[in-house]
């Protein structure tokens, strides 16, 4: 029975074949680093064109070059209203205000759209949008996984993710603070808060757990998101024996498991279940009244014992209120790795020292002179100028954001089986600027948006008239394909889907930061999944301020992840996810047709309009349109947006009492001397405006 | 394109009545075009290698496939008794073990295993219930499952099932995905994957749950798509409020409102494609379409009212519960519709001994028997009324068994046992498989002694019954092709009818 000790599940299909002893028998052979992703990037030359029209900056270049290799052009821009819609949710997350549409329109100097880009990388918003994205990388969810399931303290990690993409923290010390914040000299409490990153793997708290085991499967999740996230590498397949397709052999794994291994979290099991080590995170308020106490207590004199405990008992009371979060701690006494033979924990093999693998490049000579290398090392490593991976694997990620795919489609795999790059001098030109110029996050993000290729229509002329689009799609790449010679369309996320909506009916609360919030979801929907116990039985329903926050912040459960959001793809986060499905499905159209916190928004925004200082009901349909989709509606829309709402408007005015449960049910604050007929058929047309594809979409 | 009669309750948008010609349409090929009609049997006979057959075309990942061979069954109803059900108790007669109860188990037969409670040697427990031989078969059956009895000779009983994790989640997660890794689609996401949804109007995967919010909970990993895309990911169906989610119109929005809002949405987003050729605008209108056709089928489907007073007794279903019954009666209504896969869980089956109720094989045991015997084995009678029962494979078992060991001191009240990986009992039925028993555990239950089935074999099995080799159905992940039974799994040849 010792066969459950197996984790080996990792083994490819090919494994029996030939081929696996090949790779046994040269592990890092000269054809593995031939491999373009092994191979430093160097800053190629910028390809020389005639009549280099209409590009912005270097990117624009390489692309252009390729189309004019394939008698292609770039598409004309994407028509201003429509570019600011895109940019503005590319960099924050949210619809442009109509304010922000109008100015936009109206400036007419030559560095309008740089100013657009240079105002949104500056909105606090930005941080809290690609803040989401690094949160899926990161595994971030607010309980433990498996199931039980239950909460855990972590949020500061997410609010510290979202600070530093705010401020810019350069990447590579946004990358050593997450991987060892605790080792750095004199450690921060923001340093040590970031080492959360690593926390985020699940603990499985069932009764009959072998902590050491889940111990086990939380190192090996931290090695895998570690490949995955920074090297883009498959280095998870080297777990049960040696890769089969990339140069790392199994004692390599082990080897890079090593660094992982010091740590003093002991993961799961119902006797050892712990989420220490802990910090203490206290709001500066608490800060200010914690230091107080303690140099009120250092400053007694001895023997005031009752003003002692007195002051004691403050300190405690406030520590109680204090949150905490999850954190990385090195043990004081080192643990021996062994290789797991077959990937089984049961199996030792041979003992292994900490080390990088030997087909990438090489820690400086300094290192490991003084002891072995440590966490510390291996994520400076991570961020080396020489690492020919992490920049490209970078970039590359940042592009799939703003593009819908990754200049390399299989982001989450450069290695052998992984897709070669589309524009490989692009990839490697940008990867070099991104490093070269010291890691800069927003000014990479800048360079995207200010490109010409960035801001191409969606769509090319000549199809305008083509009804068949399928067929045309067939001739052409998909859009925003290979050739990038159109600007990017596809859904947007669930969590962007929510929070165009609030902002759209103005519900949204911008507060930034601060424990998770439960927004409505299905009464009695966490019972259906879970156990009763544990004070997991109710979704704890948030007061109406916190219940329009940004989907960010929406409470994450792994087990039963918010429905309006796992219904358009939000993973579970029980591990890294690089590239989120986008599925069309009818179980989505119900989501925002019918979730009542989308009939709320519908209610807000629908009354939004009613209540703006337009004359005509034409005026104000084109203002509720415009806050969804940024541009003016086409006659031909606006007559059928006329004639819908007129039809709801018949009805309302016909049947009260529909246009009274409507409203109550859309659970606003009362509204004095409106009508309510009127505003129930606002509703209706405001939700039809939230439904349309283009309003779901980037484009 | 534009309805300027709209004031008029009577005057129908031209829309809105292509939109429900178009329903007809896709009615009528789902039900006329069915499988067997979109395959042609000619194909039936060919051998299709995985790497021949077509993708599933971009915008339609639910399009039915053409299976690698002829199936002998075309959907799967699984019957998950969440917790670990004793096998001891239901399907595994020893009684050797009987005679040895209170005895210590035997050192050398447990040196080195590790349990989830359980440590050192403790007493052997015998059956707390009589079993008898029934039907034609002869299949060993105990007291508690007194209807099943009835369908004795229907049943393929596995005795010498086995598997690799000995904690819940870890096993359900295997006993789906065979693989306690999450992140792994489940079973149900492979059959869509590889055959597509015979339903337009339903997911291709349907979940149902039931029982006490107590034990080892459901969630959505256990339904996940995994890697595969999302549109293969299980649809939970609710016992309660509406059965999928968000599927009702707020109130105050009427039938009619509601139709005249897909219009409008179809009108608009057709501008905006003519204008911009994404064909996924195409397959947005769809999915609102299908939407508001859900709004009216699936209240159809779940109104079990529909079903005569008859089958409801059968079953031991009745109007408005969230039984397992209803359950049951709910899966056969979703297959008969074309549903590829559906999971029923019934929960709370871990009886560890902890106290003399809900925790306790005598006591607690015999309760979840009387909750499903009776449906499950109304589920196969009536399959096979209907004559579905031969494309519809059942299946019934939970994550692992239980050993053959008390886990706390029994009373005479009371009796637990600790789970047990190496050895446990399921049961198949329809679809293909062959009627009988197979396998046979050491005469303490503890050790597979012939036969053994791996969850891989099952899987591998599944998928044969389904015209599918577990050996080609692979997608390509992160460099890497997966599939369900991943290097491991073969065709048990003797479940095969």
């Amino acid at each position: 029975m010792r066969r459950w000790f197996i984790l080996l599940l990792g083994i490819p299909l090919s494994c029996a074949a030939p081929a696996a002893k090949t790779r046994a028998a040269a592990p890092s052979g000269s054809a593995s680093r031939t491999h373009w992703a092994y191979q430093a990037a160097r800053r190629p030359q910028l390809p020389e064109i005639d009549q280099p029209t209409g590009v912005a900056n270097p990117i624009d270049s390489f692309v252009l070059a390729r189309l004019r290799r394939g008698q292609r052009t770039f598409n004309p821009p994407a028509p201003p209203a429509v570019r600011l819609r895109r940019v503005t949710l590319d960099l924050i997350g949210l619809p442009p205000s109509l304010d922000e549409v109008d100015s936009f329109l109206a400036d007419q100097r030559p560095d309008a759209w740089a100013r657009v880009v240079d105002r949104l990388l500056a909105s606090p918003a930005y941080g809290e949008h690609w803040g989401r994205y690094w949160l899926d990388l990161a595994r971030y969810a607010d309980t433990n996984g498996y199931n039980i399931d239950v909460r855990r303290p972590i949020w500061p990690y997410r609010d510290w993710v979202i600070n530093a993409l705010n401020t810019d923290l350069t990447y590579d010390q946004f990358t050593v603070e997450q991987i060892a914040g605790d080792l750095l000299p004199a450690a921060t409490r923001a340093q040590r808060i970031a080492t959360g990153f690593h926390r985020n793997t699940m603990i499985n708290q069932e009764g009959g757990v072998d902590p050491e085991a889940d111990r086990v499967k939380a190192i090996v999740d931290r090695v895998n998101t570690t490949a995955t996230v920074w090297l883009g590498t498959t280095l998870a397949c080297s777990h049960c024996h040696d890769h089969i397709y990339d140069p790392f052999t199994q004692r390599e794994f082990f080897a890079f498991y090593a660094f992982f291994n010091q740590t003093a979290d002991v993961a799961g099991g119902v006797p050892n279940s712990s989420l220490e080590p802990l910090l203490r995170v206290p709001s500066p308020e608490q800060q200010v009244e914690w230091d107080r106490l303690r140099s009120a207590l250092a400053n007694l004199a001895e023997g005031q014992t009752a003003a002692r405990e007195k002051l004691r008992q403050a300190e405690t009371a406030l520590l109680e209120s204090v949150p905490s979060t999850m954190v990385l701690k090195e043990r004081s006494q080192r643990r021996i790795t062994r290789v797991h033979l077959r990937g089984d924990i049961g199996n030792p093999g041979e003992v292994v020292t900490p080390a990088v693998p030997a087909a990438l490049h090489p820690f400086p000579a300094a290192v490991g002179k003084s002891g072995p290398p440590n966490r510390l090392d291996l994520a400076r490593w991570l961020v080396a100028g020489d690492n020919p991976l992490t920049g490209r694997v970078t970039v590359n990620r940042y592009w799939q954001r703003f593009f819908g795919t990754g200049l390399v489609a299989t982001s989450d795999d450069f290695g052998k089986r992984g897709h070669s790059p589309s524009h490989p001098a692009l990839l490697d030109w940008l990867a070099r600027e991104f490093v070269d110029a010291g890691w800069r996050v927003k000014a990479t993000h800048r360079l995207i948006a200010t490109s010409r290729t960035y801001q191409q229509a969606t769509y090319r002329p000549h199809q305008k008239k083509n009804q068949t689009s399928v067929r045309s799609s067939q001739q052409d790449p998909p859009l925003a394909g290979p050739w990038l010679d159109r600007g990017p369309r596809f859904r947007l996320a669930p969590e962007t889907i929510r929070d165009l909506a609030l902002a759209a009916s103005g519900l949204l609360n911008q507060q930034i930061g601060g424990p998770s919030v439960y927004p409505l979801q299905p009464a009695g929907f966490w019972l259906e999944f879970g156990t009763r116990g544990f004070d997991m039985e109710e979704w704890p329903t948030s007061a109406a301020a916190e219940r329009s926050r940004r989907g960010v912040y929406t409470f994450w459960r792994r087990t039963t992840v918010y429905p309006a959001f796992a219904i358009f793809d939000a993973p579970s986060r029980e591990h890294c996810t690089v590239r989120r499905s986008r599925s069309n499905t009818p179980l989505q159209a119900l989501s925002t047709l019918n979730d009542p916190a989308f009939l709320r928004c519908a209610a807000a925004l629908g009354l939004r309009a009613l209540e703006a200082n337009h004359s005509s009901q034409s005026d104000r349909i084109v203002f509720a349109f415009r806050l969804c989709l940024s541009r003016r509606p086409q006659p031909l829309e606006l007559a059928r947006l006329v004639t819908f709402y007129e039809q709801q408007l018949d009805h309302y005015r016909n049947h009260h009492s529909d246009a009274d449960k409507l409203i109550t049910a859309a659970d606003l604050a009362p509204v004095a001397q409106i009508d309510r007929s009127e505003w129930a058929a606002w509703t209706i047309l405001a939700s039809l405006l939230l439904n349309l594809d283009e309003t779901i979409t980037k484009g | 394109m534009i309805d300027g009669g709209g004031h008029s309750a009577s005057h129908r948008c031209p829309r809105e009545a292509a939109a429900e010609v178009t329903a007809r349409r896709h009615f009528l090929s789902s039900t006329t075009g069915g499988f067997v009609g979109a395959l042609g049997l000619a194909s039936l006979l060919n051998r299709n290698s995985g790497a021949a057959r077509q993708p599933a075309p971009l915008h339609r990942p639910l399009a039915v496939r053409m299976p690698h061979f002829a199936p002998r069954a075309k959907r799967v109803i699984c019957l998950f008794m969440l917790g670990g059900p004793s096998q001891f108790e239901l399907l595994d007669h020893k009684p050797r073990l009987n005679a040895l109860h209170g005895t210590p188990v035997p050192a050398d037969l447990v040196r080195g295993d590790q349990f989830a409670f359980i440590k050192g040697t403790p007493n052997l427990a015998g059956s707390s219930f009589r079993f008898a031989r029934h039907g034609q078969s002869g299949a060993e059956l105990s007291e508690l499952l007194p209807h099943l009895a009835t369908v004795a000779d229907d049943l393929a009983i596995v005795r010498s099932m086995h598997t690799e994790e000995f904690n819940h989640d870890p096993a359900v997660m295997f006993f789906n995905a065979g693989s306690a890794f999450t992140g792994r689609p489940a079973l149900g996401s492979w059959l869509t994957y590889g055959l597509g949804s015979e339903s337009e109007e339903l997911p291709g995967f349907v979940v149902l749950a039931s029982g006490e919010p107590e034990g080892p909970p459901v969630g959505f990993h256990h339904w996940t798509s995994g890697f595969l895309p999302t549109a293969h990911q299980g649809v939970r169906f609710r016992g309660h409020g509406d059965p999928v989610l968000f599927l009702s119109n707020p109130p105050g929005v009427t039938h009619r409102t509601r139709r005249q809002t897909i219009a409008a949405l179809r009108d608009l987003n057709t501008i905006q494609q003519e204008n911009i050729g994404d064909p996924e605008i195409g397959a947005r209108i769809a999915a609102f379409e299908l939407a508001f056709r859900m709004q009216t089928s699936v209240p159809e489907l779940t109104d079990l009212g529909r079903e005569s007073a008859t089958t409801l007794r059968q079953y031991g279903a009745a109007v408005g519960d969230s039984s397992f019954a209803n359950n049951c009666l709910l899966a056969r209504r979703l297959v008969e519709r074309g549903v590829r896969f559906v999971q029923l869980y019934h929960r709370h089956w871990d009886h560890h001994g902890f106290n003399d109720k809900d925790q306790n094989v005598l006591h607690a045991l015999p309760q979840r028997c009387r909750e499903v015997d009776q449906p499950a084995a109304a589920l196969i009678k009536d399959l096979k009324q209907r004559g579905l029962l031969d494309e519809t494979l059942v299946i019934w078992g939970g994550e692992f068994g239980r050993t053959p060991m008390v886990q706390q001191a029994p009373t005479p009240t009371r009796l637990g046992r600790d789970h047990h990986p190496g050895a446990f009992s399921i049961w198949l039925a329809g679809g293909g498989i062959q009627p009988g028993t197979l396998g046979r555990t050491d005469e303490l239950g503890y050790q597979i002694a012939e036969d053994g089935v791996h969850i891989h074999d099952l899987h591998a099995t599944l998928l044969h019954l389904l015209g599918l080799d577990h050996t080609a159905l692979v997608h390509r992940h992160q460099g890497r092709d997966f599939r369900l039974t991943d290097v491991a799994g073969h065709v048990v040849e003797k479940l095969l009818g």
